[in-house]
């Protein structure tokens, strides 16, 4: 059905791009996000769908990409959005720097822009002379909740591994930077800290190795759930029941790993509600209100067995 | 005078010729080399924990590289085996979790979702491929879209989970220490190995890789054994794909990300000409187990990431160099 619901919107923004602009006077917010591969893009963009629905009072353009790099694209939706004269674009940028651009041109066009999900870069953004407040979570603050609830649990000189995000990539940097700020208030001992590209049986794979290299590790820090899966299953075929692992993101198929303790603790940052936020704020400024400032922090909350 | 032509190429790689035994000899050496190497430089490696490690890590992509060696073999290639794997993953793991059923036909309906989305792939590929004669590279490329979107499109962009614990149990199973899902991909090399030498279909596999219009003119249909070739390689991805399943107990639709690039590198590496018509399935074997140890021991080495990836990249130049001398060699 979500699938409809996307192709629906394409339709919508091809027919827009044709010049049959809607009829009605209803605020259009255009929404960029990423990869809809990724499944907390597409909870994303679900959660915005159905609050289209819910308010009723404004015309939703969703807009996804291929994959997590493909930043053009993301341009050219920008272009096409400030063509079709949308009022708002909500945006999680690809890239933090390569999409300032663009933006600055939507908000000489006279369009309200909202960055969410990852912050725009401040140096590229003080270069375009431009203000744009950052609506999101703090992926540092969030690895670091996950990071300490470990800390607590193992205490001071826990012997501990990192599993990365994609390197590279603005959230899997933050998450490492919380994790490791994590490891240097309990003072816990890091053993080694290596990417498995956001990938559970590659996670599975890299986590088997380190653990043979280091049978003394006591804790795992995974940047995202589906990473964490593979390390419980790697401790599960290596028998090992005594190594404390925590994630990020909250997805369901975790949720049972929670509850009977084959994993300590993850993060949710709430992604459904995210864009849904954002497009609010959105609509609160089209509608009148002052310009956002500084960094809305959206809400993040530790999830444990309690 | 056609058959003439027909029997030159196939002898040329008869199944116990000097070059073949050379060439297997040859990466099973440097895989003892690499062996060496760890066993001196690290700790752990030689461990009877490590080494079923190993097992388990090599299985998937061994079983993809199986499937790739015959596409190889005949010329082609299948960029797409790592997307139909998802594919089939997600399929397998909509009908393990469909309610109503018990654990033995959960898992029984899961193996043939598996299996059937991976042989209607590969199918494809080769029908398209093989009766408008256009290049693999194309087609397979255009299936790697679409098995991914398939995926994604089936499983609403979820990780499917929860499945029966019998499955569970199969993949971490042993038997003396030996995962029982390397032993499935070891019976899958043992029957390539089997079809490939000691079968008219496979010898003729060979000679389609040499000269495609030779078996063409000798009066054998080129169009059936090549939708074969593709058809068992798709089957291998539906395969592999049980065997993620079973050993991550989760289905995801972005599972198998570039592992079409790795089985090909393991069918390269282990002696497989691109060009088809030179090879052999032991060869991919040993090919799998190189990139296996390579990605283990560099870990235990303690090597960072970019490193790692830098060092199989040169790995696999090294590897089809060698190669080329070694088809020299033989070749006088």
């Amino acid at each position: 059905m979500k699938l409809f619901k996307i192709a629906a919107a394409a339709a919508t923004g091809l027919a827009m791009l044709a010049g049959t602009a809607q009829a009605d006077d209803k605020p259009v917010v255009g929404l960029i996000m990423k990869s809809l591969a990724n499944e907390f893009f597409q909870n994303m963009l679900v959660g915005a769908q159905a609050h289209e629905e819910k308010r009723g009072d404004y015309e939703l353009i969703a807009v996804g990409m291929q994959n997590e790099t493909d930043f053009e694209s993301q341009i050219n939706a920008v272009e096409n959005f400030i063509t079709q004269g949308v009022d708002a674009i909500v945006v999680a940028p690809a890239d933090s720097r390569a999409m300032v651009r663009p933006l600055k041109k939507a908000m000489e066009a006279g369009i309200v822009v909202v960055n969410f999900d990852v912050a725009l870069d401040a140096e590229a953004k003080k270069q375009q002379k431009i203000e744009l407040a950052f609506v999101g979570p703090d992926n540092r603050g969030g690895a670091k909740l996950a990071g300490d609830a470990l800390g607590k649990k193992l205490g001071e000189g826990a012997k501990v591994v990192i599993i990365e995000g994609n390197p590279g990539a603005d959230n899997a940097n933050e998450r490492r930077l919380g994790f490791e700020a994590s490891v240097a208030e309990y003072k816990l001992d890091l053993l080694d800290s290596r990417t498995a590209h956001w990938e559970t049986e590659e996670a599975n794979t890299v986590f088997s190795n380190m653990l043979t290299a280091h049978p003394d590790i006591q804790g795992v820090m995974a940047a995202n759930d589906s990473m964490a899966i593979g390390v419980v299953k790697a401790l599960e075929s290596a028998g090992r029941d005594d190594i404390v692992v925590v994630g990020f993101d909250n997805i369901p198929a975790v949720g049972p790993m929670i509850q009977d303790g084959r994993m300590h603790a993850t993060v949710d940052q709430f992604g459904t509600d995210m864009a849904a936020n954002s497009i609010d704020l959105a609509l609160e400024v089209v509608g009148g209100a002052d310009q956002l400032k500084g960094w809305v922090k959206t809400p993040i909350k530790l999830v444990t067995a309690n | 005078m056609t058959t003439q032509t027909m029997t030159e190429p196939v002898q040329k790689t008869s199944r116990f010729s000097v070059r073949s035994v050379l060439q297997n000899a040859g990466i099973g050496l440097a895989l003892l080399a690499l062996i060496l190497f760890f066993s001196v430089f690290t700790e752990h490696f030689l461990t009877p924990n490590n080494i079923t490690n190993i097992l388990t890590q090599i299985t998937i992509n061994l079983v993809l590289a199986v499937g790739m060696t015959f596409v190889i073999l005949i010329g082609g290639i299948d960029l797409s085996v790592g997307s139909v794997m998802a594919f089939a993953a997600v399929v397998a793991g909509k009908a393990i979790t469909l309610p109503g059923f018990g654990p033995a036909e959960a898992i029984a309906l899961a193996i043939v979702a598996a299996t059937l989305t991976g042989v209607a792939c590969g199918m494809f590929n080769g029908v398209v491929s093989a009766y408008w004669s256009l290049p693999s590279f194309i087609i397979t490329l255009g299936m790697l879209n679409i098995a991914r979107g398939a995926a994604l499109h089936v499983s609403d962009a979820q990780t499917i989970y929860s499945f029966p614990y019998a499955f569970e149990e199969f993949g971490s199973a042993m038997v003396y220490g030996i995962p029982v899902v390397f032993l499935v991909a070891l019976f899958l090399v043992f029957v390539a190995w089997f079809v490939l030498n000691f079968t008219v279909f496979g010898r003729l596999l060979y000679g389609i890789g040499n000269n495609e219009e030779a078996v063409r003119l000798a009066g054998h249909s080129v169009f059936w054994y090549k939708v074969a070739a593709f058809t068992i390689c798709g089957l291998t991805a539906g395969i592999a794909a049980i065997v993620y399943m079973a050993r991550l107990n989760i289905s995801s639709p972005i599972a198998g990300i570039g592992f079409e690039l790795n089985a090909i590198a393991a069918v390269i590496i282990g002696g497989t000409s691109l060009a088809g018509g030179r090879g052999s399935v032991i060869g991919t074997l040993l090919g799998a187990f190189i990139i296996g140890v390579l990605a283990n021991g560099l870990i235990l080495i303690g090597l960072s990431d970019f490193m790692r990836q830098m060092i199989t990249g040169i790995v696999i130049i090294i590897a089809v160099v060698l190669d080329y001398y070694r088809a020299k060699y033989a070749a006088k």
